[in-house]
């Protein structure tokens, strides 16, 4: 993974990675390069002077699509004696373009060569991400009098980098160079644009009209301006909660994503470096985070998902009717089913989030439009939910890959290979089965019987509905409680038997519904106990469990997301200080990272550590990290649609003064909502 | 001419309606290159409504294959998606089109769908 010297600039999935001098010299353990639809474009691009590399004095990320470096030939002790400064100003917007500005401090005038070095592998970055390098097909480089191309041919897939100066250079099959001649205080500039094609046999790229916005930097600027205006004021007392959630609406805008087929609107990818794409699952949490911020986002995330809905059985592609997918992919084992990620499937709780996201979304928007729409995608997904997804026959959602080479195994949220086990740490036989997936599906139906009676005219379907839903709360209620602990198991096994495990699922449990009221209590007291909570967060698996391990993936650290969604949760069941105690924690934490969530961070003690420690193959921003903020704000607020009008039912800390949301837009046009600290948290220890 | 295509193109026409395609609305041209010849298939979709002729009109979005990668397409074997990432598919016009009408060629014939664990035992 990148170091801590690397600077990301990003547009949509175009994004580079370089170190702090603006080079960029990829190895698989510095997967540093111009990526763009799922390819490295670049994967050396070196500024020499005088054959000399150069060394940084600072850097700027200006904006997410911009940064600026100056720089000074010769090494760290030398800085004091140059006579000689560089600036590299660049910019990703569709291509890259890079702007060199060279400075002659000396009182003599001076000859040099300024060389830049650049090539690529055109690695898949699922190469770059697994450092699997066997390229099937031909590299090349062509160097023509105005312009250096390299490329990437296999069969008809064709990937190719144009690079082109406005200053006359000399090209050569490694890079292209300027011999210039400066005199004492004069400057020398040019700019550098690097095209990215995606260049099919009639030489069309892929991507044509795609953009949303327009790739100039002035467009990107004015773009980025209008989704900050058009976004919802906060202000707070300490000004921390404020700059926060600004933090967090840059990035938000940063990770929107233009996919193929959606002619130009956008939708949450899911984070940098490695998921700036389509997730099913991750865009569908973000949007439900953003939704009093960024309502648009919901719309076009819905109708993208909802037209790539599964349609058959693909075993490759773990696809069944009515599926929403998990993942898709632009890049060359995708391409040719190295991946199957075209789009891929294999994820259970997608499908019944869908629902959710359209039911959360109509009651903040009023689109009953929308829901009308989406009305047939809907009883596919509900379809699939009691045909397809039930591989044991009991009710529940199960899972079980059928693609065993390249599918994934878990296909939860927790994804990683050991996030599931039971008390003694084993792991369970397949198919599996996890308990938040199944009060989604709770969730999914109650809201589906809402639409079905309100919006499709089905008073019968949504009563068959909410039976369905009835049973299955008290099913799961029945199977699922580990009694002689007081909680809900993580997941089942094919025989019946629990992973009776402490984990934060739980908490998405209270977030859909499904807990009984008698036991809700229960649940929220080992959410803010000392076994799920650090002081920072809940913790993905609780303390003193056989697998627990505080930077464990998916078995002990703390992931800002679920904790927003656990808040969510406490809060409907009435446990507004346990949900201010949570939410508290986690903007705390925000501070040590600038405002900026990681997606993960460790799940040691807050007081033993007294700052979070990220975890170490982070991404970073990643959406539903990004997303955390607003829905802790929301949460906090006490934000909630109710009949046709915003209610405000705001419960803060007391240290956390004054916050207004101005402008929070809906049905009701737009409203403000204020809220003063009062809550005292301490008290909730005793 | 390939009977797969022929019989996916009447099989289309002879269904008139498809829910898959009740909010696409657009002509797809299929242009299926083999050396010189040049076969047209030309549908046109009304919010759903399938129309199907073998002609050579101007269309909102224009597929580019060989015959035999769409003989494979239809009937499933080869994927639309990936063959257009490959570059063995190529699409002018509104891709959006090719990515609704994808969804109603058929899974692979070897696919067998979800393996219900309680259908195994009783196997």
């Amino acid at each position: 993974m990148p170091g801590s010297s690397t600077v990301r600039i990003l547009d949509g999935n175009t994004f580079v990675v370089s170190e702090d001098t603006g080079d960029i010299e990829a190895t698989p353990t510095e997967p540093t390069g111009l990526f763009s639809i799922d390819t490295r474009f670049l994967s050396k691009w070196v500024l020499t002077v005088n054959g000399e590399r150069l060394n940084a004095l600072s850097y700027d990320d200006l904006q997410y699509y911009e940064a600026r470096f100056f720089l000074v030939p010769g090494m760290a002790t030398h800085y004091i004696d140059a006579k000689l400064s560089i600036i590299r100003e660049r910019a990703v917007g569709g291509s890259f373009r890079e702007t060199l500005t060279i400075l002659n401090h000396d009182e003599k005038a001076v000859d040099l060569e300024i060389r830049m070095d650049a090539g690529s592998d055109f690695a898949d970055l699922f190469q770059v991400k697994d450092e699997i390098l066997n390229k099937k097909g031909e590299i090349y480089a062509e160097a023509e009098p105005d312009k250096l191309r390299l490329g990437y041919r296999r069969g008809n897939f064709r990937r190719e980098t144009v690079i082109a100066a406005s200053r006359p250079a000399r090209y050569d099959r490694n890079g292209f160079a300027w011999t210039i001649h400066l005199e004492p205080n004069e400057q020398w500039d040019t700019a550098i644009d690097v095209q990215t094609h995606a260049v099919g046999p009639g030489g069309r790229d892929l991507r044509m009209g795609l953009r949303a916005h327009g790739t100039e930097r002035l467009a990107l600027q004015h773009d980025l301006e209008q989704w900050i205006a058009k976004a919802p004021k906060v202000n707070s007392e300490h000004g921390q909660v404020a700059s926060t959630y600004r933090r967090s609406l840059i990035d938000l805008a940063a990770l929107r994503f233009s996919p193929l087929s959606l002619g130009g609107q956008t939708l949450p990818a899911a984070g940098l470096p490695w998921f700036m794409t389509m997730f099913g699952r991750d865009s569908i949490f973000t949007c439900l985070q953003v939704l009093p911020f960024a309502p648009e986002m919901s719309k076009t995330t819905l109708r993208i998902l909802g037209a790539l809905q599964g349609t058959r059985f693909d075993d490759f592609r773990d696809e069944d009717p009515g599926r929403i997918l998990h993942e898709m992919r632009y890049g060359e084992t995708a391409a040719f089913e190295e991946q199957p990620h075209s789009p891929y499937y294999g994820s259970v709780d997608a499908t019944p989030l869908f629902i959710v996201l359209l039911d959360e979304y109509e009651k903040w928007s009023g689109d009953v439009a929308l829901v009308k729409e989406l009305e047939r995608e809907c009883r596919a997904a509900l379809k699939w939910i009691d045909d397809y997804a039930d591989l044991v026959g009991n009710g529940y959602i199960w899972y079980e890959r059928r693609n065993t080479d390249t599918g994934l195994e878990n296909q939860c949220w927790k994804d990683s290979w050991d996030s599931l086990s039971y008390s003694d740490g084993t792991l369970p036989p397949f198919p599996r089965a996890t308990c938040e997936v199944q009060g989604y599906a709770y969730d999914a139906k109650m809201r589906a019987a809402r639409l079905a009676r309100e919006f499709w005219g089905d008073p019968a379907y949504a009563d068959q509905l909410e039976r369905e839903a009835a049973e299955l709360k008290e099913r799961f209620n029945r199977d699922w409680w580990v009694a002689d602990g007081g909680f809900y198991a993580l997941g089942l096994d094919p025989n019946g038997r629990q992973c009776d495990v402490l984990s934060s699922n739980i908490g998405h449990l209270l977030w859909s519904g499904i807990v009984q009221e008698d036991r809700a209590e229960q649940i929220a007291a080992h959410l803010v106990g000392p076994r799920l909570f650090s002081g920072w967060g809940v913790r993905t698996l609780a303390e003193g469990e056989v697998r627990y391990n505080p930077i464990g993936y998916h078995n002990g650290t703390i992931w800002p997301f679920d904790n927003s969604f656990i808040a969510w949760g406490l809060r409907r069941y009435g446990f507004a200080e346990e949900a201010a105690t949570v939410a508290n924690g986690i903007l705390d934490a925000a501070r040590y990272f600038d405002g900026r969530l990681p997606e993960a961070f460790g799940g040691y003690q807050r007081e033993l550590t007294k700052f979070p420690v990220e975890y170490p193959t982070a991404c970073s921003p990643q959406a539903w990290s990004t997303g955390t903020p607003l829905l802790l704000i929301r949460t906090m607020l006490g934000l909630e649609p109710h009949e046709g009008h915003l209610a405000v039912d705001p419960r803060l800390p007391v240290g956390m003064g004054r916050i207004e949301v101005l402008d929070i837009p809906g049905r009701w046009g737009r409203v403000d909502a204020f809220a003063r600290g009062r809550l005292d948290l301490h008290n909730l220890a005793s | 001419m390939d009977m797969t295509t022929t019989r996916f193109f009447e099989d289309l026409d002879r269904r008139g309606f498809e829910p898959l395609l009740a909010k696409t609305s657009g002509t797809l041209r299929f242009d299926l290159h083999e050396g010189p010849q040049t076969t047209h298939w030309l549908l046109e979709i009304d919010r759903g409504n399938l129309r199907v002729r073998q002609e050579d009109q101007e269309a909102d979005t224009v597929v580019g294959t060989e015959p035999r990668l769409f003989g494979e397409l239809v009937s499933g074997q080869e994927n639309a998606i990936a063959a257009l990432l490959r570059g063995d598919m190529t699409v002018s016009g509104d891709l959006r089109l090719v990515l609704q009408v994808e969804r109603i060629f058929p899974g692979p014939p070897d696919s067998r769908g979800p393996h219900h664990s309680f259908e195994r035992r009783t196997a």
